[in-house]
C-alpha cells in the first residue's frame, strides 16, 4: 500500500512537472473552467428562471447543491479520469502499451494513475465552494454530511469505471475518441436533479446509466430526504461495477496484440 | 553464478503464434462490406520454433521482415500468449507475467520510446526506480556505470524531446537496464542511429553481458551489430527456424558451401572464360570474383594459378550480408539446403 501511495506521488511529481513545461496553456484552461462553470450555471438559471420556486420538488438552492456536484465531479473527471483514460487508445495504437504491461507494476494501478490534468484543479475548487455556498443556505446535519461524502466516493467509483470500461474497448477497437463524446452526453443529464425528469428518464439515469448516482443521491444525502434503498444502492452499484470493470480489464489485456513494430 | 541468483536461461519448444487478420477489398464498397461483416483468416507468424540459450549467452536472431522475428521475442517477453508450444524465461513463464519474471527481463524496442517526453530521462529514470522497487545505493551505482559506459554525461538533464535520436536511444537502454535485467531482449536497438552512436550501443550491451552475465537476444538490420555482438545466429524465415549455429558456420553455409575467390590478374580475362573454374562470376576490369566449391578451393586456386597470369589471389567466406540475401532470396532453395546442411 505504501509502495503505491509512494508510486502516485512520483507519478504525480513528474506529470505536474511536464505540464509546467507548457505555460501559456495555464491561461486557456482557466478560461475553458470559468466558461464550464457558467454553462452550468446558466443552465440552472433557465430552469428556474420562468418562475416556478420549484423544478421536480427540488427549491433553488436545492438544485444548486446537485450543480455544484456536477462541477465537482466534472472536476473530478477533467483532473484525473480523462488524462489518463484518453491515453490508453494512444499507448495501444503507438505500442506504447508494452512498456506498462512488462513493468512489475499493477497495469490497471499504473495506466490509473499515470497522469493528471493541474489545470483543471479550478473547476474541482469551484464546485466544493459551489457546494458550500448552496448548503449555506440549507438545513444540513453533520450526519448528512458524512453519508454525502461516502455516496459521493461510491459515485466518483462509479464514474471511474464506467471511464475504464469504455476506454478499455480500445484494446479490440483501438480508436475510441468517441468514448469521452459518449460518456459527457449522457453525464450532462447530471447537472439536474434526477426528478426534474419525467419518469422513463429518470428510470434509465437510475438503472441504466447510474447517473442519478453521481450528483442527485449525494445531494438529497446532505438535505437529508434520501430514501434508505438509494443509500444502499450506490455504494453496492459502486463495488459491482469495480468488480466488473476490472474482470474486463484484465480479459482486455490478455487479449492483447501489440502494435507490431 | 551463484545459486540465489535466478538461471537467466531460455528454454524453447515448437513455440507458436497465430493471428487473426481481417481481410479487406480494396475501395469504399469493400470497406463498407468488411465493416458489416469480417472475414476473418489466421495467419501463422511463428510456426514452431526451438531452441535453448545459456545464461550468459549472446544470440543473433536474424530474419527478413514480418519473418516472426519480434513476434517471438514479444512472446518470450510475455507480451503475447502464444498460440501453442512452450517457453520458460529464467526459470518463468512469460505469458503469466509474474513480478519476479518482469524483474529479470527487458524489452527494448528500437522504434518505440518509453521515456517522459517532456522531462528530462532522469524523471523517467526515477519513476522506474520507483516502479522496479530499486534501492537507493544500487539506483545510484547503476547510474554511475551507465553514465560513464553511455557516455550520458550532461544529456540527462536535457528535456527527452530535445535530445537527438542518438542520445534518446543512449537513454531508453539506460532506463531499460536500470533494474538489471538478466534476460534481454532488443528489438533493432540501433535503428537509425549514425555508425559512432551503433559502435556505442554495442560497446555498452557487451559490457552489460560481460558484467553482469546477462542472456541477450539482439534483433537488427544492421550485420554489424550482430557480427560484433553474437557468436551464435539464429536464423528465422515465415516463421521456421531455418538455421542455429555459430556465425562462422553460418558463414560457411553460403553460396551453396562455397568460398569466394578474388583475382587480380595482370590481364583482362572474360567472365565466360572464368566460368570454367567456378560459378557467380564477376569481373570488372583486372579484378574478378568468383565462388568455388569448398571442397575443391585448393585445386581449383592452383589451376587458376597455373593456367592465368594472376598477380593475386585470396579466398575467403563470402561476407555474411550475400549469405543473408542469398537465404532469403532464394527463399524455398536456400531454406532446404541450409537444413539439410
Amino acid at each position: 500500500m505504501t509502495r503505491y501511495l509512494r508510486l502516485i506521488r512520483i507519478f504525480t511529481g513528474a506529470t505536474v512537472s511536464a505540464q509546467l513545461e507548457y505555460r501559456a496553456n495555464f491561461i486557456g484552461a482557466v478560461l475553458s473552467s470559468l466558461g464550464q462553470v457558467g454553462v452550468a450555471l446558466l443552465a440552472i438559471g433557465v430552469l428556474f428562471g420562468q418562475g416556478s420556486d420549484t423544478v421536480g420538488g427540488w427549491t433553488f438552492r436545492e438544485a444548486l447543491l446537485v450543480t455544484g456536484f456536477f462541477i465537482l465531479t466534472e472536476g473530478f473527471i477533467a483532473v484525473f479520469v480523462q488524462p489518463n483514460m484518453s491515453r490508453i487508445a494512444e499507448a495501444i495504437r503507438t505500442g506504447s502499451m508494452d512498456f506498462t504491461l512488462l513493468k512489475p507494476l499493477d497495469a490497471q494501478f499504473s495506466v490509473s494513475t499515470r497522469y493528471l490534468n493541474v489545470l483543471r484543479v479550478p473547476d474541482i475548487l469551484i464546485g466544493l465552494g459551489l457546494i458550500v455556498y448552496a448548503a449555506s443556505a440549507l438545513t444540513v446535519t453533520l450526519a448528512g454530511v458524512l453519508i454525502a461524502a461516502v455516496l459521493y466516493l461510491s459515485a466518483l467509483t462509479i464514474v471511474y469505471c464506467i471511464w475504464l470500461a469504455l476506454s478499455t474497448t480500445a484494446f479490440w477497437f483501438v480508436k475510441t475518441q468517441n468514448v469521452a463524446e459518449l460518456f459527457n452526453g449522457v453525464f450532462g443529464a447530471a447537472r439536474f436533479p434526477v426528478t426534474a425528469f419525467p419518469l422513463p428518464v429518470r428510470f434509465a439515469l437510475t438503472f441504466v446509466v447510474p447517473v442519478a448516482l453521481i450528483t442527485t443521491v449525494p445531494a438529497q444525502a446532505m438535505t437529508g430526504r434520501l430514501s434508505p434503498a438509494l443509500a444502499l444502492a450506490s455504494p453496492l452499484v459502486a463495488l459491482a461495477l469495480f468488480a466488473v470493470t476490472r474482470w474486463f480489464w484484465l480479459r482486455a489485456v490478455a487479449s492483447y496484440t501489440s502494435a507490431s513494430s | 553464478m551463484t545459486t540465489s541468483q535466478p538461471d537467466a536461461s531460455v528454454h524453447v519448444r515448437d513455440l507458436k503464434k497465430q493471428y487473426a487478420v481481417h481481410e479487406k477489398e480494396p475501395g469504399f464498397m469493400g470497406s463498407l462490406r468488411s465493416f458489416v461483416s469480417r472475414k476473418t483468416k489466421y495467419v501463422e507468424a511463428v510456426g514452431g520454433v526451438s531452441f535453448d540459450l545459456a545464461p550468459g549467452e549472446v544470440v543473433g536472431f536474424l530474419g527478413p521482415n514480418g519473418a516472426g522475428k519480434t513476434t517471438t521475442l514479444k512472446m518470450l517477453s510475455g507480451l503475447l500468449h502464444p498460440s501453442g508450444g512452450v517457453a520458460k524465461v529464467a526459470g518463468f513463464e512469460p505469458r503469466r507475467r509474474e513480478t519476479a519474471f518482469l524483474k529479470q527481463i527487458t524489452l527494448v524496442m528500437g522504434q518505440k520510446q518509453q521515456l517522459i517526453w517532456d522531462l528530462p530521462a532522469l524523471d523517467s529514470f526515477l519513476v522506474n526506480q520507483a516502479i522496479y522497487e530499486i534501492p537507493d545505493e544500487q539506483y545510484r551505482a547503476t547510474m554511475r556505470e551507465f553514465t560513464e559506459v553511455l557516455s550520458l554525461d550532461g544529456i540527462l538533464k536535457k528535456q527527452v524531446r530535445k535530445l537527438s535520436l542518438g542520445e534518446r536511444m543512449k537513454c531508453e537502454l539506460a532506463a531499460a537496464l536500470l533494474h538489471r535485467p538478466r534476460v534481454l531482449f532488443l528489438d533493432e536497438p540501433t535503428i537509425g542511429l549514425d555508425v559512432n552512436m551503433q559502435e556505442a550501443v554495442r560497446a555498452f550491451i557487451r559490457d552489460y553481458n560481460e558484467r553482469y552475465g546477462a542472456t541477450v537476444i539482439l534483433t537488427s538490420h544492421y550485420m554489424a551489430d550482430v557480427t560484433a555482438l553474437a557468436r551464435r545466429i539464429l536464423v528465422i524465415d515465415s516463421g521456421q527456424l531455418v538455421f542455429d549455429g555459430d556465425l562462422a558456420r553460418l558463414a560457411e553455409q553460403g553460396r551453396g558451401g562455397g568460398k569466394t575467390v578474388r583475382l587480380k590478374l595482370r590481364e583482362a580475362v572474360s567472365a565466360a572464360h572464368l566460368a570454367r573454374y567456378g560459378h557467380d562470376v564477376k569481373v570488372d576490369g583486372l579484378s574478378a570474383e568468383l565462388t568455388v566449391p569448398r571442397a575443391e578451393v585448393s585445386a581449383r586456386a592452383a589451376k587458376l594459378l597455373a593456367d592465368l597470369d594472376v598477380a593475386d589471389l585470396t579466398v575467403e567466406d563470402p561476407p555474411i550480408e550475400a549469405v543473408m540475401a542469398e537465404l532469403f532470396g532464394a527463399g524455398e532453395r536456400a531454406e532446404k539446403e541450409v537444413v539439410g546442411g
